[in-house]
């Protein structure tokens, strides 16, 4: 029988993955339950203020903006998805179809956001152009509030909805809408009691997909984001280089961690009762 | 180097608690075409698996000529194998999938091209050796498998794969020409009563039976080679009486019936008696009957027509069914030919059953 | 029949429109602004001044284009390396710490980005480790290695176990059949990690915010700090000539991504 070469080949691996990540992770985890030191960093007295703190209204405020900005982002990028995705998948030209969603994607990440500033920032695009038209006298401000932080989240992730719920799609048996038809359906209910349970796991991949990295957001409402619209992903960052209140930056982390978690299980679940269904 | 003996001795593996082989012993001679034969979870795979170092027995020993093979890995033993799914490299030619073992051992390039052209020739595979695997049939593919597998001259050939018919006999050929042993490993009794020097029977991870075809299907050693081996009809009773090594059994299904005997079958014993279906007649009219003649009546109530015999079902009045074979002999079917719902009766020689199981109350 | 089915898809149709037009408006527009002599978002007159400044007075961008190169180069061929070697690892053998790294390699893929940046600053510190390239590269390898574990172990579910056996039982020692055979069978496994690992890399902003250090910015770091000081026509011109340029690089690569896609 061969030897088993397996630890051999996964130590490495192993390594990397406890030293770089698991480890930090616990560090965070540990620092949540630390005291802040005076100038930053954390000292060595067991304390439950982190969490303590976590229970503070502005930033029980920052959670429920997170919260809403992330859901809002997510049901409006289904929205688009799952009828641009039907429409790629029932067309003869999928293959360009596909092209085209997916070209605007190989420009950097920021390089999409800077596009929106460009066009809505305070003189940008829209702004010089109202200007230039007379509509307006002074620039308006489009951004740095909810609307453009929910925006660019839906530009972002939008392709990332779209792929998941295409290859669903394609795989469906669009002659079953016409069966459904056939047995006295309208069109409307053939799609929402056929086509969407058909195509539920496309729909929770897309919305894991989206959902998922907007709740943990940074760059977006840092750059395209006010007071109103900031995230919990930009309270860790602030927590932790200028207010540099470590252990709460870790406890927001921890948080912030458990519910992602928590959330990918139950869509996962959700997934595989489908399946086994 | 020619062919190997192989001694099984006490192996058993066990996975979990479930027990894949259990004791199995035998000796395989020098040469031999053998057979592993059983249906399928028997433990027959295993049981080759352990043999090419794929799987360690829990218990037990694998000589080769003598010698203990257990701590050698697969890749040291004088033993190659054609794998079930034929595994060949998908990222191979033909050509280089043979070449394979060669190349390892850096071997100087005229001599392995001569070697591998010589063994593609052995498998009838002298065209498109450089194609990919992919683009091959599943028979080509075997052929590929084999001769990668014999390139190396192993003392030992181990088949895991499903053989077609035509490369069986072709296989056979090649065993005669090479003289290394091989083994077999199937769960179709026709095909390893066909090639084989000598068949293995297996059932749930224990040996049933080791013996020439022939003996395996004339003398099965138990009720389950006789059953699995070919058909049979398999008649249970009591002995009653026994004289001149005939004994008489009392079934309940069947009345009174006679069957050969052997020593250690004494009265009382209740045991399982089997019949071969084509070596029982049938007529409509009661035949002259010898003393060690069995004749049953029955109602025929179905038969099935397959060419070159025909199969009756026959249903004694005791509701004991029997299979009965009869081959054409004639084109036109005869006169008193037996026909579906007609009543019959089945005969049968004493010396034509045979007493499987006996045991002693 | 055609105007009915027409009729059919205009909800989805009209979703479609929507969705290329919100794609592709702010890119032209972009495009378009990169041509604009004046400085604002005004259109005054076709120029290539921008495309000047980029390539000629922009030393600090492509030495930050440099640096993303090489942590791209680096952090891919690694993690690549590294988690094929995994891959193989755990998907033929069972051992102790196996279920401990599928877990652990499985969680980066779902936790937020800013907590695997956040986590790795802290405990760079706690190492005493100067940010800078090195570090750069450590958190690059890091969240790229499960991606490439993932999508070798993905190619490997084709893979057939008998083929090893075959390998071995034809008289090839362990790092025989590695070399001639796991590996040139995942191949296009391998290649597919690698250029997934690199798109990562190149894309990444969030994570290296946080562990890059003076003279280590990378490409979107530096095209952050940019859009910081607000709309620039260089980073129009910039955007042009990275979509050009990932529209080439993609279409000259087509070979290879059929060698990938192939059974």
């Amino acid at each position: 029988m061969r030897r088993n070469y397996g630890p051999a080949y996964t130590f490495p691996v192993a390594v990397w993955i406890t030293v770089f990540f698991v480890v930090p992770i616990a560090v965070i985890f540990l620092y949540s339950f630390l005291q802040k030191g005076l100038y930053g960093g954390v000292v060595g007295h067991f304390s439950l203020a982190a969490y303590s703190a976590l229970a503070n209204s502005t930033l029980l405020i920052v959670a429920a903006t997170t919260v809403f900005q992330a859901m809002a982002a997510t049901a409006l990028t289904l929205i688009l998805a799952i009828p641009a995705a039907y429409y790629i998948a029932r067309s003869k030209y999928k293959t360009l179809f596909l092209l085209l969603v997916i070209i605007p994607f190989w420009t950097n990440f920021l390089i999409r956001i800077y596009a929106w500033i460009a066009i809505l920032g305070n003189n940008g695009f829209l702004n010089e152009f109202l200007i230039a038209t007379h509509i307006i006298n002074s620039p308006t401000q489009f951004l740095y509030n909810q609307y453009a932080v929910i925006v660019v989240m839906v530009y972002t992730y939008l392709p990332f909805a779209i792929l998941p719920l295409y290859s669903t799609i394609e795989k469906f048996d669009f002659s079953l809408l016409e069966a459904a038809q056939d047995l006295g359906a309208t069109k409307s209910q053939a799609m929402v009691k056929v086509l969407l349970p058909a195509i539920k796991s496309g729909i929770i991949t897309a919305i894991l997909f989206t959902f998922i990295p907007a709740f943990g957001q940074y760059a977006v409402p840092q750059l395209v984001g006010g007071r109103d619209s900031f995230m919990l992903g930009n309270v860790i960052a602030r927590e932790l280089t200028v207010t540099r209140n470590w252990p709460l930056s870790s406890s927001i982390s921890v948080v912030l961690t458990l519910v992602t978690m928590i959330g990918v299980l139950v869509f996962v679940k959700l997934n595989g009762k489908r399946e086994t269904a | 180097m020619k062919g190997s003996t192989v001694t099984i001795r006490n192996v058993s593996r066990q996975f979990g608690r479930f027990s894949a082989v259990s004791d199995v012993s035998f000796e395989i001679k020098k040469g031999e075409f053998f057979s592993l034969l059983g249906p399928s979870g028997c433990g027959k795979t295993t049981l080759l698996r352990i043999i090419a170092g794929f799987e360690d027995p829990s218990e037990g020993d694998v000589l080769l000529d003598d010698s203990s093979v257990l701590s050698l890995p697969s890749n040291k033993r004088h033993v190659n194998t054609v794998f079930q799914s034929y595994a060949l490299f998908p990222h191979l030619s033909v050509y280089e999938n043979v070449a394979f073992p060669l190349r390892l051992k850096k071997t100087k390039e005229n001599e392995l091209d001569e070697r591998v052209r010589h063994y593609l020739k052995l498998v009838k595979l002298d065209d498109h050796i450089f194609k990919m695997p992919s683009q091959m049939s599943g028979g080509q593919k075997q052929r590929v498998a084999i001769a990668r597998a014999l390139i190396n001259e192993p003392s030992v050939l181990l088949l895991d794969a499903k053989l077609r018919q035509h490369m069986l006999i072709e296989l056979d050929a090649i065993h005669d020409q090479i003289g290394i042993t091989f083994i077999y490993v199937t769960h179709d009794q026709q095909e390893a009563i066909s090639v084989s020097d000598r068949v293995a029977v297996m059932n749930e991870g224990v040996i049933q039976q080791v013996g020439t075809p022939a003996e395996i299907y004339e003398t099965p050693a138990n009720s389950f080679v006789a059953t699995f081996i070919g058909e049979t009809n398999m008649l249970q009773g009591n002995v009653v009486a026994k004289n001149n090594g005939i004994a008489t059994l009392s079934t309940p299904n069947c009345g009174n019936i006679l069957v050969a005997a052997s020593q250690n079958v004494e009265i009382g014993d209740a045991v399982h008696c089997a019949i071969r279906p084509e070596k029982i007649r049938i007529s409509k009219s009661k035949p002259v009957s010898d003393d060690s003649q069995n004749c049953i009546e029955g109602k025929v109530d179905e038969t099935i027509y397959t060419g070159f015999l025909t199969k009756f079902f026959l249903t004694t009045a005791f509701g004991q069914q029997l299979k009965v074979f009869k081959q054409q002999h004639g084109a036109k079917e005869a006169s008193d030919a037996v026909r579906y719902g007609d009543t019959a009766f089945a005969f049968w020689n004493a010396h034509d059953g045979y007493i499987v199981e006996a045991r002693r109350p | 029949m055609k105007s009915s089915s027409l009729k059919r898809h205009r909800i989805s149709l009209f979703a479609f429109c929507t969705t290329i037009a919100f794609f592709y408006a702010p890119l032209l527009v972009l495009i378009l602004f990169s041509f604009n002599e004046s400085k604002t978002m005004n259109w005054s007159r076709f120029s290539l001044r921008w495309y000047a400044d980029l390539f000629m007075h922009s030393r600090d961008l492509w030495e930050a284009f440099c640096n993303s190169a090489f942590i791209a180069a680096t952090s891919a061929s690694v993690s690549t390396l590294l988690g094929t070697l995994a891959a193989i690892g755990m998907y033929w053998y069972n051992f102790k710490f196996k279920k401990y790294v599928q877990v652990a390699s499985f969680l980066p893929l779902i936790i937020p980005e800013i907590i695997i940046g956040v986590s790795l600053l802290i405990m760079f510190g706690v190492m005493g480790l100067k940010l800078g390239l090195f570090t750069v590269f450590v958190a690059h390898t890091t969240f790229c290695l499960p991606y490439a574990l993932l999508i070798v172990s993905s190619r490997l579910d084709e893979f057939d176990y008998a083929v090893v056996e075959a390998a071995y039982d034809l008289g090839a020692s362990e790092i025989q059949t590695l070399l001639r055979v796991i590996v040139p069978v995942s191949m296009p496994g391998i290649i597919a990690a690698f250029l997934v690992s690199v798109t990562l890399s190149l894309e990444d902003f969030v994570i290296t915010f946080f562990v890059a250090g003076p003279g280590s910015s990378t490409l979107p770091l530096h095209v952050y700090s940019m859009i910081r000081f607000g709309v620039s026509p260089v980073i129009n011109a910039l955007s042009f000539v990275l979509i050009v340029g990932s529209v080439l690089l993609a279409f000259s690569t087509k070979g290879l991504y059929k060698y990938i896609l192939q059974k």
